[in-house]
């Protein structure tokens, strides 16, 4: 938040309006007008229903495609799949990257920078590559993860994509191998930005590795691991294209893998489910993009107080 | 931690986030055959078929589908960083109503899923008639809430010295912008690359805004991923190999300045 007294320039508004005009003319165009729209859409009445209203019982009001959305039993599944796809991909980063970032700290110095380029290359690539990859090397009987990790432990091969219950664990793995690297990267730098002394003090102290890990790592990097939190909650509510190109566009077996934004492709373009019923849709991303959003909101008011 | 720890972490996630990618590269040399055997590390031969068959035009135009996601990207990165770098300065250095309600409207791009927001912009973007136009796609992207709040933190850290000198000079903001502009060059192209990349991987809205005659990189891919075109699967690794060497290229040659201006921009 930026401090109201603040700012060494000119008092003069006008030169500020000059210099912000493009970013707020192009807010304004197209964030503001579009996330009105949206909700203008929302509240129109959905061409399926138009003109069969007799006998239906369907009586439309500003709020009834967002009870559509609400009642739409396909739509829960999107959420409850978002919510664990979200979640999911949240901690296993978080604690791989974390623990990834003091093991890229902790080694000798000419080797962090190659480590840490190395780790980013998931991220070079584009999710569709990243799901044709995930198909063909890791899927599989004799992909990489039945043969390196399955198989050796003792169970059967698993049906990555057919099986409902791999579906969702195989979107998770996906989005945990494509942003490791950046939150790694992003963790090492706030690591080597904590003073150089309180390792030195642990040091002199004795202190065991994980009293390093609890007292000067994670309060160190606490706000770091809160934004990055942030970012991967917005990103995994609004995933597509791995889950997308992983699964053609569709849900998967049982809709297995059906994240939220698939749901509203599908319910929005003849190339899902046919249904064209893009008031639905909009009520549906109204209804969830708000949501996260607050739900983003509390935790930068949360990171504030941690500040204080 | 543990001495042996570290390395060996390391060590274990480097192999799986790196070794696929060199399986990748290899195995677009690769027929179906060889590639179906994910254990098989190099091809029989190194024939560049899959290369061959994208550039030579038969799928479709795979030389424009290039230009085009670069055009996109790095036009968009351009505009993005000159926009948002404009207003982080005014909102790191400036004094002026309305700056609180800036930096909540950059905060609130952040914060809403921009995917949610698809569906909306493709229905403003075809009440406009601007669907089906690159250039409106890219104006889309530019109002970025990441880069505002990056640049505000950026500017911050410039020396106050430096704008009582403008003042005293006789210098506009919009002149003293765009003389600290070469200060802020590590974190211009930290930006710059990170939008890029951004642009580079976004599907959601060139699907919906842009014509099957106008393909980016991730519809490209998605399109040789469809099984109804039966295309060998070396021309989609193919494919996905091309569209990492943008990407792969200018984090090398930036890496080290990027890291710096993050390192920066974590402590600020």
């Amino acid at each position: 938040m930026p401090n109201k007294r603040a700012g060494h320039l000119w008092g003069n508004s006008g030169s500020f309006l000059f210099l912000t005009s493009p970013f707020l003319l192009f807010w304004a165009f197209f964030w503001v007008v579009p996330l009105f729209t949206g909700v203008d859409l929302a509240m129109q009445e959905s061409q399926q229903f138009s003109g069969s209203l007799p006998g239906t019982g369907y009586t439309h009001s500003p709020f009834s495609n967002f009870e559509r959305a609400i009642n739409d039993p396909k739509f829960i599944h999107s959420l409850e799949n978002t919510s664990l796809f979200v979640g999911g991909s949240i901690l296993i980063t978080l604690g791989l990257s974390f623990f990834l970032a003091i093991s890229v700290y902790e080694l000798n110095k000419k080797f962090q920078g190659i480590c840490l380029f190395l780790l980013l290359i998931p991220s070079f690539a584009l999710p569709g590559s990243l799901a044709t990859l995930f198909y063909l090397f890791f899927h599989g009987k004799s992909g990489a993860l039945n043969q390196f990790l399955v198989i050796p432990l003792g169970f059967d091969p698993i049906n990555w994509m057919m099986d409902p219950s791999w579906i969702l664990p195989c979107l998770v793995l996906q989005a945990v191998w494509r942003w490791t690297g950046v939150i790694t990267l992003v963790l090492y730098c706030g690591i080597r930005a904590i003073p150089h002394w309180q390792f030195e003090v642990a040091r002199i102290e004795g202190a065991t590795a994980w009293t390093k890990v609890r007292t000067i790592l994670f309060p160190g990097t606490r706000h770091l691991l809160l934004f990055s939190g942030i970012f991967l909650l917005v990103d995994g509510v609004a995933a597509f294209s791995g889950a997308y190109n992983l699964l053609g566009g569709s849900g998967g077996v049982l809709d297995a893998g059906l994240l939220f934004v698939t749901y509203a492709y599908q319910v929005a373009f003849p190339g899902g489910s046919g249904r064209f019923d893009l008031p639905l849709a909009s009520a549906a991303c109204v209804l969830v993009a708000g949501t996260t959003a607050c739900f983003a909101w509390l935790l930068l008011r949360v990171r504030k107080r941690m500040g204080n | 931690m543990n001495r042996l720890f570290s390395p060996i972490l390391t060590g274990l996630v480097l192999l799986i986030t790196a070794y696929p990618f060199a399986w990748m590269f290899l195995s677009s040399f690769k027929t179906n055959r060889e590639i179906y055997q994910p254990g098989k590390m190099l091809p029989e031969s190194f024939d560049p078929f899959a290369y061959k068959l994208l550039f030579s035009g038969e799928l479709f135009d795979f030389t424009a589908v290039l230009v085009r996601s670069l055009l996109l990207a790095g036009g968009q990165a351009i505009f993005a960083c000159l926009v948002t770098a404009a207003t982080g300065f005014a909102l790191a250095k400036g004094r002026f109503r309305g700056k609180s309600l800036l930096f909540w409207a950059a905060l609130l791009i952040i914060l809403y899923p921009k995917q949610a927001m698809s569906l909306a912009l493709f229905e403003w973007m075809a009440r406009l008639e601007i669907t089906g136009n690159l250039y409106g796609l890219m104006l889309s992207g530019v109002a970025s809430g990441l880069g505002v709040i990056f640049f505000t933190q950026v500017f911050r850290k410039v020396p106050d010295e430096l704008i009582d000198l403008a003042k005293v000079e006789g210098q506009s903001p919009f002149f003293c912008f765009f003389t600290l502009l070469p200060l802020i060059f590590p974190a211009l192209c930290t930006y710059g690359i990170l939008h890029f990349f951004l642009c580079w991987q976004e599907h959601l809205l060139p699907l919906l805004t842009l014509g099957s005659d106008q393909l980016t990189l991730p519809l490209a891919l998605a399109k040789l991923g469809d099984s109804s075109y039966h295309t060998p699967e070396a021309v989609g690794l193919a494919a996905g190999v091309l569209a990492m060497i943008p990407l792969f290229l200018l984090f090398g040659y930036f890496f080290r300045r990027v890291r710096t201006a993050l390192a920066d921009w974590v402590v600020s």
